[in-house]
């Protein structure tokens, strides 16, 4: 009887209902695609922060003993543990690692910074290198190099070119395969395989430092530079400042601005519900006066208006999040260029959000306790 | 007699109009926050990204290859060009030398350390520094501007004294010469004996290669090298535009002849802030130099500027359509409770033209009266939400005004106009039935 009463009430008066339903659909779309977005911003940013390169550097501890005085070879350690380690890190979090060896050589009698690295992260590790060639696909390639444009304009280089590089007695030859447009010091650099320049250089083991490029927010790379510390004890591992502090201040203050805004907006929408939801209260006077005179007790028709409205809270609710998903999946990959995915938790939280200012909306009829039938019957 | 109507209206059931003038205030309270804030965010989210420190570099052109490793050069002082510390004030008479927000020099020295037994390398820079620009004003600048992350325990230099601060690597590793307070003693080499005193005023921690070297004033690093007024590298760092197509062409226009801008394309690229345009305008003003974008940095900022930018805009957007929801679904309320209203007024002979004419002047007097307390009241959210999100509140944009009015009189109307038009088709008999 009483869900029977809700059916015909809910589909008696189709005309107004459209208008409230319209209402709850639309406020729901909007704050659920608002909640995921919110939700998946962060992480889109945090990668986007990611093109400034590594945020962890492994280097030689301080106090370890000065190999050399002379300022043309700086402190050198060992490669072996910190190579492994780097071999081990999860590549979920890990975007890219890569150990670097910097020596002084000379090609064309031309003194000239090598960098031994492993050449298939460079792509990974540095995201705005701009690059007229060809990548190297293999770490373990050692006849390519990648050439700084400031080397490949003085030493007349061109992709395809053959190199040669002296460091004393030795020398090594290798091909062009890309000049890389860093607009940073890189440009000044060859970047060869680290075996090749170790071997070159007589220095077996042996790297300058190592980068490691961590996803995540400021505090989850400075955490696991911790991590890294205490494996790695007898090397000093820390965060990237420039890009730790800037990330974070920044993250935070994007964050703070898009959640104010979908603040508002959840407000204003709320209200839209709000002020529909009580005109149809308003509207239902007169069928509480009928069930009244037919000797109806005041609560049991209250509730039956409570749960029409409830009814139309949760199926506005429920389709609204639907759309909203469909609508920051949209936003995702309008603004980043990825689809965001939608949350599970924005559902529920969705539909509960649009029961309850439903349901608040439909406070009025309290008030309709003190209507007397007649007056209401008489139309007044 | 209309104006009376309409009068009557107000006076005799105000309470009515709340629930219709409420959604106008606050919705347009919200457009008129966002709108404020999404005008002014790209400025702001611009300067905060200079925390990330200088986004362009000038070194001298037709330079020996520099052989830099982490930072630190590694050529002998007397191999390659220089540029003149004189020059720097012109920085601040470029076309767009107010986004100029800092530059600093740098001169890389190697140096030996008498205390330490070991060489070292001296890198002469500012911290703060007057530099005179050629207005005659003074402009101070220096890394505190251009390398914001830069940490030191103890105190900075005084770039007019002999003083110095020590990278944190080099001062755990010979914890016994570099002491807080103490002086060292520093020489161009090991043979020159004697050497330049300095005070050692903090222990500097960077996460780079600073951390392995000396810092000096740029004047102790030019006196030790014996290249007065003179430096290697400047820093630079400016407020730009993200890059657009139009700046990809003004930067290939540089160095392709083949690719030329037409006059109103270099306009208009000259007069934006772009990163391309200001390295121009810098060369133009330094010549000699080579200006390169730092694009590590200058690209993840246009990158996030303009997706944050574009997110805003949507959520923008989202709060409009939220403030037009709210008018509309109250203002569709209000026709409809009025309905016995409208009845007695058809009854007694009006035209669907007068009863759509008294309601809809009722909502756009109510429009503007809401849109303007609206207005008030979300440029002071703004304000706060400034305040609280930057630092400094948003200053409120007079030429909102209008369009926020514009915005709660259209939606009012249109929000009331389904509901008239229903009315129109109102039979005063029903009505009056109260069917």
């Amino acid at each position: 009887m009483f869900w029977r009463l809700v059916a015909q009430l809910l589909r008696g008066s189709r005309g107004r209902l459209a208008v409230a339903i319209i209402a709850i659909v639309s406020g729901a779309a909007v704050i659920s695609a608002l909640l995921n977005l919110d939700l998946g911003v962060q992480n889109k940013l945090t990668q986007e922060f990611r093109t400034l390169g590594a945020n962890i550097v492994i280097s030689p501890a301080g106090d370890a003993p000065a190999q050399s005085s002379s300022p043309d070879v700086p402190t050198l350690m060992p490669a072996d543990d910190v190579l492994q380690t780097l071999r081990q890190l999860p590549p979920a979090q890990v975007t890219a690692a890569a150990p670097y060896l910097y020596i002084v050589a000379r090609s064309q009698n031309i003194p000239v910074v090598v960098a031994g690295t492993w050449l298939d992260q460079a792509q990974k590790l540095d995201a705005t290198w701009k690059l007229d060639g060809n990548w190297v696909a293999s770490r373990e390639d050692d006849s390519h190099c990648l050439v700084g444009h400031n080397v490949a304009r003085r030493l007349h280089l061109a992709p395809g070119n053959a190199l040669e590089l002296h460091y004393l007695d030795r020398g090594v030859q290798c091909s062009v395969a890309g000049i890389v447009d860093a607009g940073d010091s890189e440009d000044n650099q060859i970047f060869a395989s680290l075996r090749a320049v170790q071997s070159l250089a007589n220095l077996p083991g042996q790297i300058s430092l190592a980068q490691v490029s961590v996803a995540g927010t400021a505090p989850v790379v400075a955490g696991y530079a911790t991590h890294l510390a205490t494996v790695l004890p007898q090397f000093q591992v820390r965060p990237i400042r420039q890009v730790a502090e800037a990330e974070g201040a920044l993250l935070g203050r994007i964050r703070l601005l898009i959640i104010s805004m979908v603040l508002l907006i959840l407000i204003l929408t709320a209200l839209c519900v709000l002020a529909t939801m009580a005109a149809l209260a308003m509207e239902r006077r007169k069928d509480v006066g009928l069930m009244k005179s037919l000797g109806g007790s005041i609560s049991r028709i209250v509730g039956i208006f409570l749960a029409e409205v409830g009814v139309l809270g949760a199926a506005g609710g429920l389709l609204g999040a639907v759309l909203g998903a469909g609508l920051s999946y949209w936003m995702g990959l309008r603004v980043f260029g990825t689809a965001i995915a939608p949350r599970w938790e924005v559902l529920p939280a969705t539909v509960a959000l649009m029961v309850v200012v439903a349901l608040t909306g439909a406070l009025p009829l309290r008030m309709l306790g003190n209507v007397k039938p007649a007056q209401i019957l008489r139309g007044e | 007699m209309f104006a009376r109507l309409l009068g009557e209206s107000f006076a005799r059931n105000p309470r009515r109009k709340l629930l219709t003038a409420a959604a106008l205030v606050i919705g347009m309270a919200v457009a008129t926050a966002t709108l404020t804030i999404a005008l002014e965010v790209g400025d702001r989210l611009a300067r905060e990204f200079r925390s990330l420190g200088a986004n362009l570099l000038v070194t001298p052109e037709s330079d020996t290859l520099p052989v830099e490793i982490g930072g630190v050069d590694y050529r002998p002082v007397d191999e390659g060009a220089y540029l003149n510390e004189a020059d720097l004030g012109k920085l601040k008479t470029i076309f767009w030398r107010h986004n100029v927000l800092g530059f600093t020099p740098f001169l890389d020295v190697p140096a030996y350390v008498l205390e330490t037994g070991g060489s070292t390398t001296l890198i002469g820079t500012w911290y703060q520094h007057e530099v005179p620009v050629p207005d005659g004003t003074k402009f101070q600048t220096g890394a505190s501007a251009t390398h914001p992350w830069w940490k030191v325990s103890g105190t900075w230099f005084r770039d007019d004294s002999d003083e110095c601060v020590v990278g944190s690597t080099l001062a755990e590793k010979y914890p016994a010469a570099f002491v807080l307070g103490k002086t060292i003693r520093l020489a161009a080499d090991r043979l020159s004996g004697g050497g330049r005193s300095l005070r050692v005023t903090g222990i500097i921690s960077t996460g780079g290669a600073e951390d392995n070297a000396v810092l000096v004033p740029l004047s102790v690093a030019q006196g030790i090298s014996g290249h007065p007024g003179k430096f290697r590298q400047l820093f630079v760092s400016a407020l730009t535009k993200p890059a657009d197509a139009l700046a990809e062409r003004g930067e290939r226009a540089q160095t392709d002849k083949n690719l030329q801008l037409t006059p109103t394309e270099y306009d208009r690229w000259f007069c934006s802030p772009y990163i391309s345009s200001i390295g121009f305008q810098i060369r133009t003003v330094l010549p000699g130099t080579e200006v390169h974008a730092i694009r590590r940095v200058a690209e993840t900022e246009g990158r996030i500027l303009t997706r944050v930018g574009t997110l805003l805009w949507i959520v923008t957007l989202a709060a409009l359509g939220a403030a037009v929801l709210a008018v509309a679904a109250t203002s569709a309320t209000t026709v409809l409770e009025r309905r016995a209203e409208i009845g007695v007024m058809k009854a007694l002979g009006a035209s669907n033209a007068l009863v759509g004419g008294i309601f809809l002047a009722e909502q756009v007097l109510l429009a503007i009266a809401g849109g303007a307390i609206g207005f008030f009241l979300g440029a002071g959210l703004a304000r706060f939400l400034g305040e609280s999100v930057f630092g400094t509140p948003a200053s409120p944009r007079l030429i909102l005004f209008p369009v926020v009015l514009a915005l709660a009189a259209t939606i009012a109307m249109i929000g009331s106009l389904v509901p008239l038009r229903r009315a129109a088709h109102f039979r005063p008999a029903v009505i009056l039935r109260g069917e």
